[in-house]
């Protein structure tokens, strides 16, 4: 808001930006004067009503005159809300700081005041817009800055600020707000190129806010702005539009590479076990088939013992019997050709039709 | 009467407003002022307040005495290393001495045209200096006080002092940018790739392991289940040699005897005989024939 209105009352001032225009945005000079002016009208009616006839003309004008320097006078009643300083200025000096409460000034034009919002926190939105629906849209030109390692960020950061000190705030810079938002955006761009993309986009974004805030409020106390910077806050910090799904790809690739590990942990966790069942398995064989094979042993050991112990009470018989036995078994039902070998079936065996025999077997 | 002193009255009202204006004048905080006598300067105000002057005889000429601001525009800087940089920057300044200030320029219009010209030839020729690392991240603040320093020389002489000189932007042009972009590009698509490469790692990592272990697994048990199966077999030849040893000539025989029997189990064995054997002992005849 420009300083045009420099002899005048005051009535730009009113909020430390160009919104905040409260109830007393008027001023207290402002306002007053038309319902002086109907008081003094009403006043002259009464004055002309009781005292009639012309001899009363100078009396009248006298009270008229007096009644206005009392007017004029209590116009010089000014309120500065609790949100509020109130700057006092006699003929253009500054003269007072006023708090909030009911305070009086000189009237016009000897003096006027101004009421400078001073708690109000202000912000400045640099490298987005927010549109009216509540959506930010980011805003390219501001927004897109090179870092420390040559790479380029998109950055959307807002400002906090409000007035420290109405008179600096008011008389030392002009177009203060702008001043701050053009300092911002340079103290943005100079702590980012200090550093890298990768500490930006992540764990460095606190410390880029910090430096800012303090980079930009040595700033405007080096201009004498009388502005506290409450807050600097990144709203984006990633990279630019055109790169981003490269950048989305990565954070892929770390899922990616996380899957292919437990695919293969699970893999390990279902063939290890599995492995290991085997092997039990294996062992469990093992073991069954040596008490098997060592009881079949003992088995036959303790019958051929057996057998063997009958055997020893008469050897000769027992031999025989087990024999003749045995021949039996193994004869019964078999095909049998007997030959003499000692006489005539001396010469048979060459010319026996084994084939014949073999067939006739297999029927 | 009342008219005539009415009409008095307003004349002195006017003529005493007239001269009043002409001589009173008021400066405000945000202002310093030049009274001027036939163009020739006579007074500099520098404080605020009501001030005097006589009136149709001098002038008074408000001079801005706020910080005040002057923008480049945006231009491209050639740097040392011969890359090249959209730069645009502003300065901060004010008016420390309005008869300087008026002599040297006249107006603020004009002021403000020289400020810029001056600003941005001297970005350019301190910038050119510069490689655009320093530039970017490493001295940006030292190159602005120097571009100040230069500036303030300059404009000293002209009653304005410079606060401030900062660069706003410093950027690569378009057609770098879009190289920027592919670069930054490719790198992510490099560390992606990376990324996914260390995951197959990991996993054929993982699979091998795992796969060894289950061999080495299945091997051992199948070493232990061959030791237990040695040792099955030992104890079996262990147990059959103490029973069998207890008499060689019998166990030969009964041995025989069962593996006959087993051999010969299959019903299509045809068997070519001699009575001459010891089971026919007794086919031919009665008597006990003498054995071969």
């Amino acid at each position: 808001m420009p300083w045009s209105n420099q002899g005048g009352n005051g009535g730009g001032w009113q909020g430390g930006g160009d919104g905040g225009r409260g109830p007393w945005g008027q001023g207290p000079s402002g306002q007053q004067p038309p319902n002086l002016e109907d008081i003094i009208k009403k006043g002259q009616e009464k004055l002309k009503d009781s005292l009639p006839g012309g001899g009363g003309g100078k009396l009248g004008f006298f009270i008229i005159f007096m009644v206005a320097i009392v007017v004029w006078l209590a116009s010089g009643f000014y309120k500065v809300e609790t949100n509020q300083q109130g700057v006092v200025l006699r003929f253009g000096e500054k003269v007072a700081v006023t708090q909030p409460g009911l305070n009086y000034h000189l009237p016009f034009p000897i003096e006027t005041v101004l009421v400078p919002n001073v708690t109000k926190v202000n912000s400045i939105e640099i490298g987005f817009r927010q549109t009216r629906s509540g959506s930010q849209t980011p805003f390219t030109a501001e927004s897109l800055m090179l870092t420390g390692d040559e790479n380029i960020i998109n950055i959307g950061f807002t400002v906090l600020w409000r007035i420290k000190d109405a008179s600096e705030f008011l008389f030392n810079v002009t177009e203060q707000e702008l001043t701050i938002r053009a300092a911002a955006e340079s103290a943005m761009r100079e702590i980012v190129g200090r550093t890298q993309l990768t500490a930006a986009i992540t764990e460095g974004r606190l410390k880029i806010e910090s430096d800012v805030q303090e980079k930009l409020q040595s700033v405007v106390d080096v201009y004498g702005l009388g502005v506290e910077i409450a807050e600097v806050k990144l709203q984006d910090s990633e990279p630019p539009a055109q790169v981003i799904d490269a950048f989305r790809d990565v954070q892929a690739a770390v899922a990616d590479k996380e899957r292919a590990q437990n695919e293969a942990l699970a893999y390990a966790n279902d063939i290890v076990p599995r492995a290991r069942g085997q092997a039990e398995m294996m062992r469990q064989e093992a073991e069954g088939y040596k008490q098997r094979v060592i009881a079949e042993a003992e088995g036959e050991a303790a019958r051929f013992i057996s057998i063997y112990d009958e055997y020893k009470k008469a050897p000769d018989v027992t031999r025989q019997r087990i024999y003749l036995e045995t021949m039996q078994e193994v004869l019964t039902g078999k095909n049998k050709v007997i030959i003499d070998s000692d006489g005539a079936g001396q010469g048979v065996v060459p010319y026996l039709p084994l084939n014949q025999l073999n067939n006739k077997g297999a029927k | 009467m009342g008219k005539t002193f009415s009409i008095v009255l307003a004349i002195i009202v006017v003529v005493g407003g007239i001269i009043t204006s002409g001589t009173l004048f008021t400066v405000n905080e945000t202002q310093q002022a030049m009274v001027m006598q036939f163009g020739k300067v006579s007074d500099v105000i520098t404080k605020p307040g009501l001030q005097v002057k006589i009136p149709f005889v001098q002038d008074v000429i408000f001079v801005e005495k706020r910080i005040m601001a002057v923008n480049t525009r945006r231009s491209e800087v050639v740097t040392q290393d011969q890359k090249r940089l959209m730069v645009d920057s502003f300065a901060r300044f004010k008016i420390i001495d309005p008869l300087l200030y008026y002599q040297s320029f006249g107006n603020l219009n004009v002021a403000l045209v020289r400020m810029e010209t001056l600003l941005s030839s001297q970005v350019k020729q301190i910038l050119g200096r510069e490689i655009l690392t320093n530039i970017v991240s490493g001295e940006r603040s030292q190159l602005m006080d120097t571009i100040k320093n230069q500036v303030n020389a300059e404009t000293e002489g002209g009653g304005i002092q410079v606060v401030d000189v900062r660069i706003v932007r410093a950027d690569l042009p378009q057609a770098n940018s879009e190289k920027v972009f592919e670069r930054m590009r490719t790198q992510r698509e490099q560390e992606a790739r990376e990324i996914r490469a260390e995951g197959a790692e990991i996993a054929q990592r993982i699979r091998a392991k795992s796969d060894r272990d289950k061999t080495v697994i299945v091997a051992n048990a199948k070493k232990d289940s061959e030791i237990l199966r040695g040792n099955g077999d030992g104890e079996k030849n262990r147990i059959f040699a103490e029973a069998f040893g207890r008499d060689a000539d019998f166990f030969a025989f009964y041995r025989s005897m069962q593996a006959y029997r087993e051999a010969m189990s299959d019903d299509d064995t045809t068997m070519v005989l001699s009575p001459n054997s010891d089971f026919f002992k007794y086919f031919g005849s009665q008597s006990r024939r003498t054995a071969n």
